[in-house]
């Protein structure tokens, strides 16, 4: 049975009582405790039988007078063993005293008397006179019970109380003894310690001083699961590209998720009729519509652009733009829908934004394939940009994402030309990955907003990064919000590299 | 995008390449790998070039990558007897026909797989699943020319393909797969395009199915190609990237003639077309510095030319160059992108976060920091879980068309319901949940649908109260805004009536807490109570940074 732990004040208590029993008053003077603090640790010890009590009568012994022979015999000594009978009869008094003092001490031939020329003279016999007494004095002045009292000078006691030097008083205490238990308790405390710190042990140190041990513990043995507050591993991801954006100059953008077809597609040169377009690979909002968009402006330069490339030289299309096509409310299928309205924005201005926010698909779930998913999108407006700037800022940007390598090949997206497919090549698992997109805007995406300088733009998912960094097979599992696996997964930067 | 089917031992025949070179080199063409075993591989092509749907096309641009073949390949169709009478009938349905003869051809199993594949993909691509740009391939020999594209009612009868007996046009669209998928395209008129001969032979019912008796076998040596559009143009494109596929398969191409009334056309029409290029756009575009020889030479690798007169030269099967910079793409493919080096353009400037999104990002800190684990779900959610296990009518609510599943139907205008969901799924988990979720809330506006952002925690466990939700809010608040937040009486349908409080900061709703209905507990499947708020964050203007 686990054994409550020793407080320290009964320890103490118990300390004092290695060495044999002791009545209560003994006790609280041997300890250095408090009267209360004792009474109140016997009553504890008492209760798990580590002390038995039992009521004892103790004798308590006052002294109520010096003996007159010990004052006769200190002004002896202090005259150097002589003294004439005028001086001690002056220093003990007539009335009570002197006469007795005189007696005893010569019936006890400690004392002999001579004629002086002034008169009779006390001479000390012998030295060691009264120092029995002395001894019993000394002990009755401490206080002493009868009991105390050794055995060969009880005699010399009853003779002082018969003189009325020496009051008796009966006094009924309580006398402690130690059990084996409390010997078994006291040694163990010593051995081990204390289980744990409490306030009013902690207040018992600062009171008395004494330092205590603490109980040796198993220290390999399990300690119950703790979860910290996390993060989503998806914002994690955000967070670290953000910043990698930042550090290369790149301004943050958000727009809404709810865009006009018009800045989804059309802006993009992404003809009415594009597959992309239709209901079975993109989210309409039901029933409404952008009536803001209307041909005119931006939108007219856009519109020219698909009918017959506008001032491009391009041959558009070539088909008969319709602006209620236009205006459907689409779920944006990619940032690019911001990251254009950005470019609207600069008026031609050196640029350089990026946007990492979630796009919508109309799939059916599976394992790698969602219905909402984050892209990280950025785009460079500037004077001179070509096709092997975007190569450098890619390989800089996916590098900082810890990719060693980047490769391009040629690839098609309606709104950008050259257009390349970004691989990167991915350490851990060892093979060159389908990253993402990227190309420069098409004169045809570009004029009609009225920027004519070149811009440079890419993308990619986040959640493949992701799924990489956590050794993830299934896309769907990092929105499950499963809380077991949100607890215990393991952090995305990839701690396991650091030891 | 789509994908076609390659094998090896083929397409070595066809390129004198070896599987590695083929492998190696298809990428840069902008082709994907989709997969590989030891006989095939499977390609992705990008939709802007169909010349891409057949293994005739992709050997004859890797040749050109390689260096075996350069320049324009020339394709030539000889005058053939061949005529066809399109009639006005069809003029609002489907009024344009092209066609061609080929001749003395070899037709393999894989040859034919390769034309249906090519057939299948120009439907959808092109032809825009039909509607736009329909295909016909027909043997040659049962057809009596002349032939007559018209316009025949519901009741007109024949024996379509994968059928033995004849049926009527009402038939075929009622009861065949193909009218099943593609009969809406003909769902506006009574006047269904036919293409029969002299001898009523049906060729074809475009832009559903063919007629039986022009079946094409592995015996069949000439082909009849016809091809009905809504677009001149598309039709003629089509036909070319047809044509060039037959002619590469070893066929002998005849022209046809086409009579629209008085009007003839002759197709197919083969000629390159001619765009002027314009070498330094190129170069700034590229950022290449070539020489003219070195323009020209890429060109031809990408299987173009530049004429002495500094014009591009196009063959007809290419129907994606639209402008300079498509010129430009061909300089850098023909040339090798990954020959080329990458060059940083350095920034002048540091970047910035936007500060409302940096606002959002410190207060998900907070909430985390607080011990709140932070969950990602979807904007798009079901009825249920956004208002039938609230009890709230869904008047307002913000429908997708066509979803794929009805799970992801409804845009979310409270982040609750969502982390509800949560809290229901992980009923197993360990208690106390704490969780939190900051993103879009869509609602109807008076012009279109506003987006706000918002930022709400549930606490669920067996002594959560609205003392805890009070707390937590309390402190996130003031932590953020500077100052507390004032609290009074309100009500929410998330929210239990006498548990709910409206928040707000300098007189501003800023949101609601409270302790979750018990009808909702009971709807998620909760065992504990649960407490909570939501803050809407658009109304912040200016936070500080």
């Amino acid at each position: 049975m686990e054994k409550t732990p020793l407080h320290p004040i009964e320890r103490k208590v118990l300390a004092s009582l290695a060495d044999g029993p002791r009545v209560f008053e003994a006790l609280v003077s041997s300890s250095g405790l408090l009267p209360d603090q004792v009474r109140r640790s016997i009553s504890w010890l008492s209760s798990k039988a580590m002390v038995t009590t039992s009521e004892v009568t103790s004798v308590e012994l006052k002294l109520i007078a010096q003996p007159p022979e010990l004052v006769f015999l200190e002004s002896l000594r202090e005259g150097g063993g002589e003294a004439s009978v005028a001086r001690l009869r002056n220093a003990l008094g007539e009335d009570r005293g002197f006469s007795a003092a005189m007696g005893r001490a010569v019936s006890a031939r400690w004392v002999e008397v001579k004629e002086g020329m002034m008169g009779q003279i006390v001479l000390l016999k012998d030295k060691e006179a009264g120092r029995e007494l002395e001894g019993l004095v000394a002990l009755l002045k401490k206080g002493a019970s009868e009991a105390s009292v050794p055995e060969a000078q009880r005699g010399t006691l009853a003779d002082l109380v018969k003189r009325g030097l020496v009051e008796r008083k009966e006094n009924k205490t309580v006398s402690i003894t130690i059990t084996a238990d409390g010997v078994e308790a006291l040694k163990s405390a010593e051995d081990q310690g204390f289980e744990k710190l409490t306030p009013e042990i902690l207040s018992s140190i600062r009171a008395t001083g004494l330092d205590v041990k603490l109980r040796p513990i198993d220290v390999s043995a399990s300690a119950p699961a703790f979860h910290p507050g996390r993060r989503h591993p998806v914002k994690e991801l955000i967070a670290e590209v953000r910043e990698v954006y930042l550090s290369m100059g790149f301004s943050e953008i958000t727009g809404e998720a709810v865009q006009a077809a018009f800045w989804n597609f059309d802006a993009l040169f992404t003809p009415q009729d594009h597959p992309a377009r239709d209901l079975q690979d993109t989210f309409y909002v039901k029933g409404m519509k952008d009536q803001k968009i209307s041909r005119s402006g931006v939108v007219a330069n856009v519109a020219a652009a698909h009918e017959a490339g506008w001032q491009t030289g391009s041959k558009g299309w070539r088909y008969k733009w319709d602006v209620e096509e236009a205006r459907r409310l689409v779920l944006r299928t990619h940032n690019t829908a911001v990251t254009i309205q950005a470019t609207r924005d600069s008026g031609g201005a050196e640029t350089r934004v990026f946007s990492v926010a979630r796009v919508y698909r109309n799939e059916s779930l599976d394992y790698k394939h969602l219905a909402e998913l984050h892209q990280m999108e950025g785009i460079v407006i500037g004077e001179g940009l070509n096709l092997r700037h975007l190569m450098g800022v890619l390989t800089k940007f996916y590098g900082k994402l810890g990719m060693s390598g980047v490769k391009l090949w040629p690839s098609y997206f309606p709104y950008t030309e050259p257009s390349m497919q970004v691989m990167v090549y991915y350490d851990k698992v060892g093979k060159w990955l389908e990253m993402g997109g990227s190309g420069v805007f098409r004169p045809e995406v570009t004029w009609p907003l009225g920027v004519r300088k070149p811009v440079i733009a890419w993308g990619c998912g986040l959640e493949r990064l992701l799924m990489l960094r956590l050794g993830m097979e299934d896309i769907r599992e990092l929105y499950n919000n499963d809380l077991g696996w949100l607890r215990e997964r393991k952090e995305i930067a990839g701690t396991q590299d650091i030891l | 995008m789509p994908v076609l089917k390659i094998y090896f031992s083929r397409f070595e025949r066809l390129t004198g390449l070896s599987k590695d070179k083929i492998l190696d080199r298809l990428p840069y063409l902008g082709l994907d790998i989709e997969g590989t075993d030891k006989e095939s591989v499977r390609i992705e092509y990008n939709p802007n070039r169909p010349d891409y749907s057949t293994d005739y096309g992709i050997a004859r641009a890797i040749k050109g990558l390689v260096g075996k073949e350069l320049g324009v390949k020339k394709y030539r169709a000889a005058a053939g007897k061949a005529q066809v009478f399109a009639d006005k009938s069809l003029a609002k349905v489907r009024p344009f026909i092209a066609c061609a003869v080929a001749r003395n051809l070899k037709l393999d199993e894989e040859t034919i797989r390769q034309l249906i594949s090519m057939q299948e993909d120009l439907h959808n691509g092109i032809g825009r699943k039909r509607r736009k740009v329909a295909i016909g391939l027909h043997d040659l020999l049962p057809i009596t020319f002349p032939v007559y594209y018209s316009a025949k009612d519901a009741r007109f009868a024949f024996t379509p393909l994968g059928s033995d007996e004849q049926m009527t046009i009402e038939e075929i669209l009622q009861r065949t797969e193909t009218g099943q998928a593609y009969g809406h395209i003909l769902s506006d008129t009574e006047a269904y395009p036919m293409l029969y001969d002299s001898k009523d032979v049906v060729l074809s019912f475009p832009p559903i199915i063919n007629g039986l008796k022009t079946k094409v076998e592995t015996s069949t040596r000439d082909l009849f190609v016809d091809i009905t559009s809504t677009d001149a143009r598309l039709g003629d494109e089509a036909l070319a990237i047809v044509c060039s596929a037959l002619a590469d398969s070893g066929g002998a191409l005849e022209t046809v003639t086409v009579s629209y009334g008085k009007k003839k056309v002759v197709t197919p029409q083969l000629a390159p077309s001619r765009m002027k290029f314009d070498g330094e756009l190129a170069q700034a575009v590229t950022g290449l510095s070539l020489t003219k020889k070195e323009m020209r030479d890429s060109l031809r690798r990408s299987r173009l030319d530049l004429d002495p007169k500094g014009f591009a030269v196009i063959p007809s099967y290419r129907v994606d160059i639209l402008h300079q910079v498509d010129l430009a793409e061909e300089v850098v493919i023909g040339y090798g992108l990954d020959k080329m080096t990458p060059s940083y353009p350095p920034s002048s400037d540091a970047g910035q976060f936007d500060p409302k999104a940096a606002f959002l990002e410190r207060m998900c800190l907070t909430m985390a920091e607080a011990g709140f684990d932070e969950t990602m779900s979807f904007d798009l959610v079901d009825g249920p879980s956004l208002y039938g296990n609230f009890g709230r009518s869904p008047d307002s609510k913000l429908e997708v068309d066509n979803p794929r599943t009805a799970e992801h139907s409804l845009l979310r205008d409270s982040l609750l319901p969502s982390l509800m969901s949560v809290l229901g799924r992980n009923t197993k988990n360990e208690y106390p949940q704490r969780v939190f979720e900051a993103g879009k809330v869509f609602a109807r506006g008076e012009s279109g649908v506003t987006e706000g952002v918002s930022i709400a925690a549930l606490s669920a466990h067996s002594s959560s109260s609205f003392t805890e939700a009070k707390m937590y809010l309390e402190a996130l608040v003031k932590k953020h805004f500077g100052e507390a937040a004032d609290t009074r009486p309100g009500s929410h349908w998330a929210f239990a009536e006498g548990r709910c409080a409206e928040a707000l900061i300098r007189g501003t709703l800023l949101g609601y807490l409270g302790e979750v209905k018990p009808s909702t507990l009971a709807a998620f499947g909760l065992d504990v109570p649960v407490c909570g708020f939501e803050l809407d964050l658009s109304k912040i203007n200016n936070p500080r940074t």
